[in-house]
């Protein structure tokens, strides 16, 4: 290939999947139902059969004793985010030496975790369980329940730009019948969020952060109290409706 | 015993051994030993018992650990958990060979992020989380919520400690659902593995035919009865109704085998149908009716199969009918052979009567068969009736001199020679009336043949005729010379069509 753009030298074209080394779906679910709110974020292995999902959803339903009526909710946005993974399953999508920044702000019961790095696209053994399990460690976070949000948090969006870089394959595709001398277009399009490595790393400059990015860096992590959760669930339900 | 050699009394390092977020696994795990108190063991210990099976230490630690059916009520002290016996080889740093068989899709390397070290993670980490709170019974949904990785192998790794006690072990004496579970596991288990010496953990045994008021199914496990309120219940619906708190409701359990023993009429039936279903247990239970599929098993098992092979070789060999009504009925009867072929029906009488005269005397009977069959085919049929008749009179000697009975002996010989007699009417009647038929059809296709040959004659006839017909017809268009070609040519047709 021979156009210059911001993905660097080497651009390959690979089957979709999640570039980290196991290719696991995450699912988010949001279900009301009769006044009863359900929400829930985990990750799927996709190569499950889906007669687990009803299990699952099942066994989930018994767990928190829900109404059953959940259960068959459930189990279809299961498998509607499962039948939309596969959809892309089967396309091609660039890769790349592609840094893409990452930013974590969420809050889980009492913990409220901000967070911004960077985090390489091209890396298929990256491990977001393995980081995020570091990360609950060094920052001594206690509730368990983070370890696996910040992982999940971290899947959804490699998958958000995953999806991306292959609609972008598909149009640059597009395009190269039409004959445009490069894929600029395209580039800009997604390359908006990668990082000029380049740039960054050139002679001149060091691999350290400079001083003022730090803070932007820094991963945050708070307790709350009791009255401060009430207040801040009562804003996402204010801004989700 | 290797667990008081190496436990020093060091205090346990963390005051309450649940909340541990730490990887050191905590040294409060004991296995139910005879001597419980509270040996703490450390994970060092544990691992080394449990992976040490074979060594002399072990050996006179099985010797004295009784194995136990059924669950030892929870002690108060938190730092001793509890797991059943068939699960002692669990090893905080280990994994045994029945994790490999039981979930083998971190062992197969079919997926490189499944592997055993994210195995143990898991494990361990559903573990611990529920040893944090061993008296009360963990959710899948609470433990997969802290654990860093796809929820159905989570919830297959749940499945599998809980299933082998592992967690969710509180030794309540109630029932409970996952009982059912447990024992087919524990009952596969056994099959599989050999591990589980416990076998079921439970002591659970079934009772008959009592139908549960609410769901209407049968109670095959221990029954609640109420008297209060007059209403049966199977475990499942007592669960599932929250009675739990109220006090009314008894705990019924019935030992099945003790109660009802099998009759000799159902084992009759459960050998008809194991004769003819072979090894489908589901079908003979059905047959035999009343009975569940493992107590057909287990009592087909336990029978005593000496009975078989009295009278089938004899039976076999008994190929003409004849013979078989010469068997005169003694009044001494032997033991039921089980293995009738109902589906013959003079197969089966002939068995039965083989079996009922003895050994000896129905293999007299078979021989004498024998020569009369063979006989038979030369086609010297009376000589031959006479030749069996006169074989059972002689056995009917024999029995007579047997039997208690003389009187009954003649007037059986009576009948049987009556009866020959019948039968060699009927016989000769038959074939007179086969020979007149085919008589008839010998005529028949006399006729047809003389018919065959008048058409013949016929059509020979017929083609002289157009012969002739044809040398006119032409000698006529000859005379007709000075016709123009036009009207020969519509005579040339005119000669064709014919």
């Amino acid at each position: 290939m021979k156009s210059h753009s911001a993905w660097g030298t080497s651009k390959n074209l690979v089957k979709f999947r999640i570039p980290t080394s196991d290719n696991l779906v995450p699912i988010r679910l949001d279900i009301e139902i009769d006044g009863q709110r359900f929400r829930d974020a985990f990750t799927w292995n996709p190569s499950d059969p889906d007669s687990e999902v009803v299990v699952f959803a099942k066994r989930t339903v018994k767990d928190l004793k829900l109404p059953p009526a959940f259960v068959t909710q459930i189990a279809q946005s299961i498998q509607t985010q499962l039948t939309e993974f596969r959809s892309y399953e089967g396309q091609d999508m660039y890769t790349g030496e592609r840094v893409v920044p990452i930013k974590l702000d969420l809050r889980v019961n009492h913990t409220i975790i901000k967070d911004h790095f960077l985090w390489e696209l091209n890396n298929f053994e990256s491990d977001p369980e393995e980081f995020a399990r570091i990360f609950c460690k060094d920052m001594g976070i206690e509730d368990p329940e983070v370890g696996p949000a910040i992982a999940i948090a971290i899947r959804e969006q490699l998958y958000e730009i995953a999806v991306q870089s292959v609609t972008s394959a598909k149009e640059s595709r597009i395009s190269k019948k039409g004959r445009r001398a490069g894929e600029f277009f395209s580039a800009s399009k997604t390359g908006g969020n990668a990082v000029d490595l380049v740039k960054l790393f050139g002679n001149k400059s060091s691999v350290i952060r400079k001083r003022k990015e730090w803070d932007a860096y820094e991963p945050l992590v708070d307790l709350l109290s009791n009255e401060e959760v009430d207040a801040l669930k009562a804003r996402e339900e204010r801004n989700i409706r | 015993m290797a667990t008081d050699a190496k436990s020093p009394s060091t205090p346990n390092p963390e005051p309450s051994a649940g909340k541990l977020i730490t990887d050191a696994p905590t040294p409060t795990i004991t296995i139910d030993l005879p001597p419980p108190s509270d040996s703490k063991a450390n994970p060092g210990t544990a691992s080394a018992t449990a992976t040490l099976t074979a060594t002399p230490t072990s050996a006179a630690a099985a010797a004295t650990v009784t194995v136990r059916t059924h669950p030892e009520p929870l002690s108060s002290d938190s730092d001793i958990i509890h797991i059943p016996s068939y699960s002692r080889w669990f090893s905080w740093n280990s994994v045994h060979e029945c994790e490999v068989r039981f979930v083998p899709e971190f062992f197969d390397g079919r997926y490189p992020s499944k592997n055993p070290r994210v195995y143990k993670y898991y494990r361990n980490a559903v573990i611990r989380r529920f040893r944090e709170n061993p008296s009360k019974k963990i959710t899948f949904t609470e433990v997969r919520k802290t654990i860093v990785g796809d929820v159905g192998s989570v919830r297959r790794i749940f499945d599998f400690l809980e299933a082998w006690g592992l967690i969710n072990y509180t030794g309540s004496s109630k029932p409970q659902l996952k009982w059912e579970e447990k024992e087919s596991k524990s009952a596969t288990a056994t099959l599989q593995g050999g591990d589980a010496a416990g076998g079921s953990g439970t002591n659970v045994t079934v009772s008959k035919s009592k139908p549960c008021s609410n769901c209407k199914g049968v109670c095959s496990f221990a029954c609640f009865a109420s008297d209060k309120r007059d209403v049966t219940l199977c475990a499942r619906c007592y669960v599932r109704g929250n009675y739990r708190d109220s006090s009314e409701f008894k705990r019924v359990e019935i030992s099945e085998e003790a109660k009802t023993d099998w009759t000799d009429k159902e084992t009759l039936q459960l050998l008809e149908a194991i004769m003819h279903y072979g090894d489908d247990w589901k079908k003979v239970a059905e047959h035999v009716g009343g009975r569940s599929e493992r107590e057909c098993v287990t009592h087909f098992v336990n029978l005593p199969f000496g009975e078989q092979f009295d009278g089938p070789p004899e039976s076999a060999e008994l190929d003409s009918g004849l013979s078989s009504q010469n068997l005169s009925r003694p009044t001494k009867r032997t033991c039921i052979s089980p293995l009738n072929d109902s589906s013959n029906p003079i197969m089966a009488q002939a068995y039965f009567l083989s079996t009922l005269v003895g050994v000896d005397v129905a293999e007299v009977a078979a021989r004498a068969a024998l020569a009369a069959a063979s006989a038979l085919g030369d086609g010297k049929l009376k000589e031959c009736l006479k030749l069996s008749s006169g074989a059972p009179k002689q056995q009917e000697t024999d029995i007579a001199s047997n039997s208690d009975d003389p009187n009954s002996m003649e007037e059986a010989l009576a009948e049987a020679r009556l009866q020959l007699e019948k039968e060699d009417e009927e016989l000769e009647e038959a074939i007179s009336g086969i020979a007149v038929q085919t008589k008839e059809f010998e005529d028949y296709i006399i006729q047809f043949e003389e018919f065959d040959l008048q058409m013949e004659r016929k059509r020979q006839q017929l083609q002289q005729l157009q012969n002739l017909l044809f040398v006119d017809q032409i000698t006529l268009s000859f005379h007709k010379t000075p016709v123009p070609p036009k009207a020969g040519e519509s005579v040339g047709d005119g000669v064709k069509s014919d």
